[in-house]
């Protein structure tokens, strides 16, 4: 084998020579703008070690050994076949990301989208003052509230939205997504109070809540507590969620946010390691067994941006990398415990990589990102839909053409007919060397610094990724790197073209601008009409129980959910007992 | 006039949105561009901001809002820097903003709104055009 490598690299050299030097003279170029690879670049390639099969450790070529991505469809004329819905139960669809203005807004909408064929339980968008733990007739947040997402201040709001859902999508027959962090407990809690007035046993329960709280301080910005007490709200959860509900994950972490932010694609995959790790520790420290718990974290997304195969690579050296870590460092057994589990899209192009400028181009963008998630092992996801950047978008036009492009990936390119098809490719398999192992240099930093927690306090993390942030824009700046329509091409001679939506908003725009007034009404009703000596009462024990650090609150948050204590009166009980994190400077 | 006073902005997050790619890169490219900036960090009232830019002493506040709240916040922060019979700090906006609101938000008195793709290099020059410094105010 060294031989031939030795011949190979004999030969390349030979070929630069000969053939790439004349040719660039010819086009009078010093350096050739292409690359090419060879074995040379893989040296000591062992296929078993490094990619190995679909399924099986490292997870390089997958989490699972055989995966039916799209369910089949049912082929001829539309009507009928689409009331029935597709075949296999499992992937009956869900509803996207979704919530808005009050909780009758919200419930509302899902009724509308259940008369359109969705059967799947909510993935719950919640406003701002939820996510930040303040209450809607709070003076401070006005304008923020049933923007971004539906507002939960009380049990009664969930119990408004979840109206919806019964019978047939009973909570023990749907599965619940919360995107929520830092009141994530608070927020769980809730749904826990609501199923036991349903009748609904905790451990028949299924959802998600995301529930990833560090990097809130990294990206993204609904932090409320600072980082150790958080800690600690997100190992209540871990312990409580492990103990009484086998079916509910702990967390959805992930990445996508960070790189969002700015970070680079090794910061991105460093960081997220770092933050997963601290995530697992913490359940190790609480007492758990590593296999008992951590097959229930998932992720949410990760990666993101227009640069097809490195994300392809990423995606292979992160499902590589988590397995390595979560075997040999916190000795795991269970092959279940080492799987990047949840991100279903796989690679993808990054929402921050869309343009407002002829936002069609979009769909070009995300037609890319749908065969790079086939290819690094995701379902050919088409994301986001084109007017992601247009804010009141998320048009239904562009929620079908984003179905649509997914849909031809899988059935007409039929990209997912073979797993993990560019392994052994030299270029692919240098790549995931390339990026697992920068990842881990500055994993290792993160890891010297005392971990992903003294990393965030000291601002190491928020730093480094708003400096990466400003160098990606100088480079957009001086025409380094290239948005087509925005720093490129933008001359008169090109067409600028708009859209227009032809079908009319999920969420009327009318109830839209009255929500805010609406639910700071339902909420002052409310909070005169419950028992308000209770109230009192339970959040006094909330602060005792809170100054404890070894107690586990969510019992009591439950206890505060019946009695209609609402979300911000418990967050300013814990702001008092741990403080509010403040943001370091830039 | 012997020493040439720098523009001086305050780049501000109003609301509790929490993107702020954007207004750190505005605040440290600005500075680039030779001006003083000074961010607010997340989750400033319009009450707060206007507090900042009186105690900073600023020329320019720059505002930045991705939650779909920049109806009620932008106006707001115009509205108290009136209050406070304030009449030369100019305020400008970015975001997320659609462009059916930038009428509206012009006429309340945010002088101009860049949104997503918009160069640094661009906001600057816009700021040296429309800058009424501590100079030409004297």
């Amino acid at each position: 084998m060294s031989n031939d490598i030795e011949k190979i690299q004999k030969k390349k050299q030979a070929w630069e020579d000969k053939v790439l030097k004349p040719a660039l003279e010819g086009f009078g170029l010093k350096e050739s703008p292409t690359k090419s690879y060879t074995p040379a670049d893989i040296e000591g390639f062992d296929f078993l070690s490094k990619v190995g099969f679909p399924g099986e450790y490292p997870f390089t070529a997958g989490i699972y050994a055989a995966q039916p991505g799209m369910p089949d469809p049912r082929v001829g004329r539309a009507t009928a076949q689409r009331r029935s819905g597709p075949r296999a139960a499992r992937l009956v669809r869900a509803a996207g990301y979704s919530g808005y203005g009050t909780a009758e807004d919200t419930r509302d909408y899902y009724k509308e989208m259940q008369k359109r064929g969705d059967r799947g339980g909510p993935n719950l968008a919640f406003d701002l003052p939820t996510q930040c733990g303040y209450d809607s007739d709070n003076p401070m947040i006005r304008g923020d509230v049933g923007k971004v997402g539906v507002t939960v201040d009380t049990l009664r709001d969930f119990e408004i939205i979840y109206e919806t859902f019964q019978g047939e999508t009973e909570l023990d027959r749907i599965a619940s997504n919360f995107t929520i962090n830092a009141p994530a407990n608070i927020i769980i809690a809730m749904y826990f109070a609501l199923s036991e007035k349903r009748g609904i046993p905790l451990e028949k329960l299924r959802a998600t809540p995301q529930n990833d709280i560090l990097k809130e301080f990294v990206a993204r910005g609904t932090y409320i507590f600072p980082p150790k007490p958080s800690m600690r709200m997100f190992r209540d959860s871990m312990v409580f969620l492990n103990k009484y509900c086998p079916r509910i994950n702990i967390t959805s972490a992930g990445g996508y946010h960070i790189r969002g932010a700015g970070a680079t694609r090794e910061q991105d995959l460093a960081f997220s390691m770092a933050i997963l790790i601290a995530y697992l520790q913490e359940g190790v420290n609480a007492g758990l067994d590593i296999d008992s718990f951590a097959p229930r974290f998932t992720i949410n997304q990760f990666g993101g941006s227009m640069e097809m195969f490195k994300e392809i690579a990423f995606h292979r050296a992160s499902r590589r990398m988590y397995a390595r870590i979560v075997k040999e460092r916190f000795g795991a057994k269970s092959e279940r415990s080492m799987l990047l589990r949840g991100g279903r899209m796989g690679a993808h192009i990054g929402c921050e990589n869309t343009t407002i400028q002829r936002p069609l181009n979009n769909l070009t963008r995300s037609v890319i990102g749908a065969v790079a998630s086939a290819l690094s092992g995701g379902e050919g996801t088409a994301y986001p839909p084109y007017d992601e950047p247009l804010i009141m978008g998320r048009g239904l036009e562009s929620s079908q053409l984003a179905r649509d492009a997914t849909r031809i990936v899988h059935y007409e390119a039929k990209l997912g007919e073979v797993r993990d098809p560019l392994a052994g490719s030299y270029y692919i398999e240098s790549l995931t060397d390339e990026i697992e192992e920068a990842a881990q240099k500055e994993l290792n930093k993160i890891e010297t610094m005392g971990g992903a927690v003294a990393s965030i306090e000291n601002g190491y993390m928020q730093r480094e990724v708003a400096k990466s942030a400003q160098a990606r824009q100088r480079r957009i700046e001086s025409g380094e790197d290239l948005m087509v329509g925005v720093n490129c091409f933008v001359s008169e001679d090109e067409l600028e073209l708009e859209i227009k939506h032809l079908v009319p908003p999920a969420y009327d725009p009318v109830r839209r601008e009255q929500a805010e007034e609406k639910q700071i009404r339902n909420l002052t009703e409310l909070k005169k009409n419950r028992d308000n000596r209770t109230v009192t009462q339970l959040l006094k024990e909330l602060k005792e129980k809170a100054k404890k650090e070894d107690e586990n609150l969510i019992p009591h948050f439950i206890e505060c959910a019946k009695a209609y204590v609402s979300e911000q009166e418990m967050c300013d009980i814990l702001r008092e007992v741990f403080g509010e994190y403040e943001p370091v400077s830039l | 006039m012997s020493e040439e006073r720098k523009i001086r902005v305050l780049i501000a997050k109003p609301g509790l949105d929490g993107h702020d790619r954007g207004a750190k890169v505005i605040a440290l490219g600005l500075r680039d561009e030779g001006m003083e900036t000074i961010y607010t960090g997340l989750r400033q009232t319009p009450e707060q901001i206007v507090r900042a830019a009186i105690q900073e002493d600023v020329d320019v506040i720059g505002l930045s809002c991705l939650s779909g709240a920049h109806k009620y916040l932008f106006p707001r922060v115009v509205e108290l820097l009136k209050e406070q019979g304030i009449k030369d700090i100019l305020v400008i906006g970015g975001g997320n903003i659609p462009k059916e609101d930038i009428p509206f938000l012009k006429e309340k008195g945010i002088k101009e709104i860049f949104t997503q793709g918009t160069m640094v290099g661009e906001i600057a020059d816009y700021i040296r055009k429309n800058v009424r410094t501590q100079a030409t105010r004297a």
